[in-house]
Order: structure tokens, then C-alpha cells, then sequence
């Protein structure tokens, strides 16, 4: 509990820091509650999502940073690899590959390489991933 | 340790300068003793120093054995001799005694000239004492100087005693005073110092030319008389210094010892940033400060360190690093970088005590 939250300070102090160093993302905490998170962060260029800004909703557990935050899309988007109703991500960096090195920020990043590079094999919207397979297959 | 140096003063007593000999004796007794005892406690390897000095007293050759070979390094001696003659008198001023120090001095600071030829120990010794005299840290003397010698002290010790034979073969080489003004005006800024006490301590050492050997041990006490300010005093040793106490710890190591004492001084942070590369000063996991155990831990071979806390808990959960994602082996680094800490400390109290 405690070791997160001072985790988490950190991470803020580090994003009130490196704000302008990546336009991309833009991380802010909870007024209220340092646990809940949102990001905005563009669509990467030369990818359907370009000029798109995407909203994220973290949810960090208490045991955060040993375990992962969980991470949607509030913003609709048609991905392979993101659920279309509940906006949740499959990464496998927000499961099993999850390291206490990772921030907040470094997911962000993750998510957005998602957004540039989408995993059509392990699909969470079938549909995506199905028409990946066939445009880029 | 400290009977070796006494004994070697007590047969050599000057005609000149026993009386103040004497006087300084009881003082110089105290103070070897005081050092022995000091050495002993500070020495790891009292055992193998004592043996290397009885090697080294065992072993001596006559300066007359010598003389030959000495007679070619004269000329650089006196040369060097000469400059710190001027030196040491502008400093000292004390009287004739004090001058003959000086210039002993100066014979040490030869040393590096002359070949590293075998001879007996009383010049090292003796000029250990004289040093403790000298700089009033009273860490050194003759038997400190064997406590700390390694096998270059040793042969340090053998050079400053060369450098005596050298000067004495010099100077009855050149009994009349016509070469030594020949040397005199090779080193210009000397030349200026030059007075009529300059001369006093050569002359003295022409009366005692013919006895070599004798000529030495005077010398040698003469020098432990006073305790001198002289240049080399009033400075910190320097390495190539052949003055400097043989039982300082070389200039590398004594480095070490002051970048370890700076960090152990200003703790953890200071040591985390002044080792600069990989410490981090917080457990990036929890961002807790890291303490000593911390830093000292190194539970991966990628460098990621970690506090042990955390460490405990990525066990845990599945026991790979964080950073490479390697997995966590058992006996991590600790063991070793605890071990060579230790030492490091061991060495750092050590050299601590020296310099107080």
C-alpha cells in the first residue's frame, strides 16, 4: 500500500517532469484518488489510428508496482487486440510479462506500439484480428 | 621492531653532535617504542614484515663493497645533494647539526637516481626514524618502516642507504671543496643560498672520511636530531618522494582509501552519485532509499539493483528481474561485493589511524 503509493507519487512527479519531452502522451492522475489514472494519447502515425486521440483508464492495484495495472480504452476503438465493448487490452505486458520496471508511462508506450503493431494471433476482437490477417497476410 | 633502530644509534655516536644526541635520545626511545606498539596494532602482517627485516639486517654490505659502484652515481648525488643543501639551510638556520640533516635529507630525496643495490638496512631505518621525528605523526619508525614494507619498501630502504654510501664515496672523492663549487654552479638558484654554513656540514663530513662506515651511522643520527621543518616536511609526501614514511600507504591505494572514506563520510547518497554509473540512490521498485545493504546488493548480473524487500517479493511472484527478466539465482552477488566491502573498510580504519 504504501510502497505503491509512493510509486505512484514518484511516476506523477516524473510525468509533471517529462510532460513536454512526450507530446504523444499525456498522464494524469485522479484528483482524488492517486489509484486511477487516465491518459490521452495520439494515434501513431502511418496507422488507421493517426490524428485520433485515444483515452486510457488505469486502475492500479495496491500491490502495484509488483502487479500490473489494469488498463482500458474508454475511447472506442477497432483494434485486434482490444476489446471493442470493454475496451480492455490484451498485452502481454499487462499480464504475464508485467515488470515492477514498468511505469505508467512505459505502458502508455507499450500501448501505443500496440496501436502501430497488432498481434492478429491472439485477438480479443475477432473481427480485427480476422481482417488484419486478410488485408496485411 | 623498535630495538633495531636503537641499537643501531647506540654505536654510532658523532663526536660533534652526541652530546645533543643524547639529549634527544629518551625522546626518540619513546617514540619508537610508541610506534612499534602503533605498527604492531596497525600492521595485518606483522609475522612476514618482521621476517623481511630480519632479512633485510641480515644481509650488509660494507660501504667500502660498494664504493666502487657508488663512486659513478657521485656526481648525480652531489648535484641533487647540493640543491637541498641550499633548501634546507634557508629553512633551518638551526645550526650544524640541523644542516647535516638537511642534507641527509637530501641524500634520500636521491634515491630514485641510484641503482637498488643490496646493503644493509641502518640507512632505511634509520632515515624510518626520521621521518616520525620530523613529521611528528610518530606512525613511523625504523621498525614501523618494517612493519609495512613490502618488498619494494624494502628496497627503498636499500636505495636510501646507496644514496649515503654514494654521498660519503662522493664526498671523499672529492675531498677538496673546488668540485663541489663546480656543482654549486650548475644549480643556479642554489648558487644564491650559498653561505658559510653550507660549506660547514661538507667539511665535516671530509673530517670523517676516512671511516666510511662510521661516517654513515653519524650522519644518520645526526639527521634523527632535530626535528627539522624542511620542504619536503612542510608539504604532503608525494609519491616519487623518497622521504616519504615508507610505511604511507601507496599513493593509489591511499586514493582509494580517500574516495572510500568520502563515501562512507557523506553516506549513502553521495555514494550512490559518486559511483555514478549504475547505483541507483532508490529502489526503483519502491522508490525507497537504498541503504548500504541495498547498495552493496546485486541480485542480477544486468546490474538492476534492487532493495531487498522488493528483491524478497519478486521472488516471490516469479523470481525474474524486473529489468532483463532473467531469472533470479539463488546466491545472488551479495555474498562477493560484502566481502570486498568488508576488506575495504578494514583497509579504510586502517589508513585512518595512519593519518591521524
Amino acid at each position: 500500500m504504501q510502497a505503491s503509493r509512493a510509486r505512484l507519487f514518484k511516476e506523477y512527479k516524473e510525468v509533471q517532469r517529462e510532460k513536454v519531452a512526450d507530446p504523444d502522451i499525456q498522464l494524469a492522475c485522479d484528483d482524488t484518488n492517486i489509484f486511477k489514472w487516465t491518459a490521452l494519447i495520439k494515434g501513431p502515425s502511418e496507422t488507421p489510428f493517426e490524428g485520433g486521440v485515444f483515452q486510457l483508464v488505469f486502475s492500479v492495484p495496491e500491490q502495484y508496482p509488483l502487479q500490473p495495472p489494469q488498463v482500458r480504452f474508454l475511447t472506442k476503438i477497432f483494434h485486434p487486440n482490444v476489446h471493442f465493448k470493454t475496451g480492455e487490452i490484451c498485452l502481454d505486458i499487462l499480464k504475464n510479462a508485467w515488470s515492477p520496471a514498468w511505469t505508467l508511462q512505459s505502458v502508455c508506450r507499450a500501448i501505443i506500439a500496440l496501436m502501430a503493431h497488432p498481434e492478429p494471433d491472439s485477438p480479443l476482437n475477432c473481427d480485427s484480428g480476422n481482417l488484419v490477417d486478410v488485408l496485411f497476410v | 621492531m623498535a630495538s633495531g633502530s636503537i641499537n643501531v644509534s647506540i654505536p654510532s655516536i658523532p663526536r660533534d653532535f652526541g652530546k645533543k644526541k643524547r639529549a634527544n635520545r629518551s625522546a626518540k626511545l619513546k617514540q619508537c617504542k610508541l610506534d612499534a606498539r602503533r605498527e604492531q596494532w596497525l600492521s595485518q602482517g606483522a609475522v612476514k614484515n618482521k621476517g623481511c627485516k630480519e632479512e633485510l639486517m641480515g644481509p650488509r654490505v660494507s660501504p667500502q663493497q660498494i664504493h666502487e659502484e657508488e663512486r659513478k652515481n657521485a656526481l648525480e648525488n652531489l648535484q641533487m645533494r647540493r640543491r637541498g643543501v641550499g633548501v634546507g639551510v634557508g629553512e633551518d638556520g638551526n645550526g650544524n647539526g640541523n644542516e647535516n640533516g638537511s642534507i641527509h635529507h637530501d641524500f634520500d630525496l636521491d634515491s630514485p637516481l641510484n641503482s637498488p643495490t643490496g646493503s644493509s638496512v641502518l640507512g632505511g631505518n634509520e632515515s624510518g626514524t626520521n621521518f616520525s621525528a620530523s613529521s611528528s605523526s610518530s606512525t613511523t619508525s625504523g621498525s614501523s618502516v618494517g612493519g609495512s614494507i613490502t618488498e619494494e619498501d624494502g628496497e627503498e630502504n636499500d636505495n636510501c642507504l646507496d644514496d649515503w654510501e654514494a654521498m660519503a664515496d662522493a664526498l671523499a672523492a672529492n675531498d677538496d671543496d673546488n668540485k663541489l663549487e663546480n656543482h654549486f654552479d650548475e644549480n643556479n638558484p642554489c648558487l644564491e643560498l650559498q653561505s658559510s654554513l653550507e660549506y660547514e656540514p661538507t667539511v665535516q663530513l671530509d673530517c670523517n672520511l676516512p671511516n666510511l662506515g662510521f661516517q654513515n651511522e653519524n650522519l644518520t643520527q645526526e639527521r634523527k636530531v632535530p626535528p627539522r621543518v624542511t620542504p619536503g616536511n612542510s608539504r604532503a609526501w608525494r609519491p616519487d618522494d623518497a622521504l616519504r614514511p615508507q610505511s604511507l600507504p601507496n599513493l593509489p591505494k591511499q586514493r582509494s582509501f580517500k574516495n572510500i572514506d568520502r563515501h562512507y563520510g557523506q553516506g549513502v547518497l553521495p555514494w550512490g552519485c559518486a559511483s555514478g554509473v549504475n547505483v541507483p540512490t532508490s529502489c526503483p521498485i519502491c522508490t525507497e532509499d537504498l541503504d548500504l545493504t541495498d547498495t552493496s546488493f546485486l541480485p542480477c548480473s544486468c546490474g538492476f539493483q534492487v532493495c531487498l524487500f522488493c528483491h524478497k517479493k519478486m521472488l516471490e511472484l516469479d523470481g525474474r528481474c524486473p529489468n532483463c527478466r532473467e531469472l533470479y539465482k539463488n546466491d545472488p552477488v551479495k555474498v562477493e561485493t560484502s566481502v570486498r566491502r568488508g576488506s575495504l573498510t578494514l583497509r579504510l580504519a586502517r589508513s585512518c589511524s595512519m593519518r591521524s
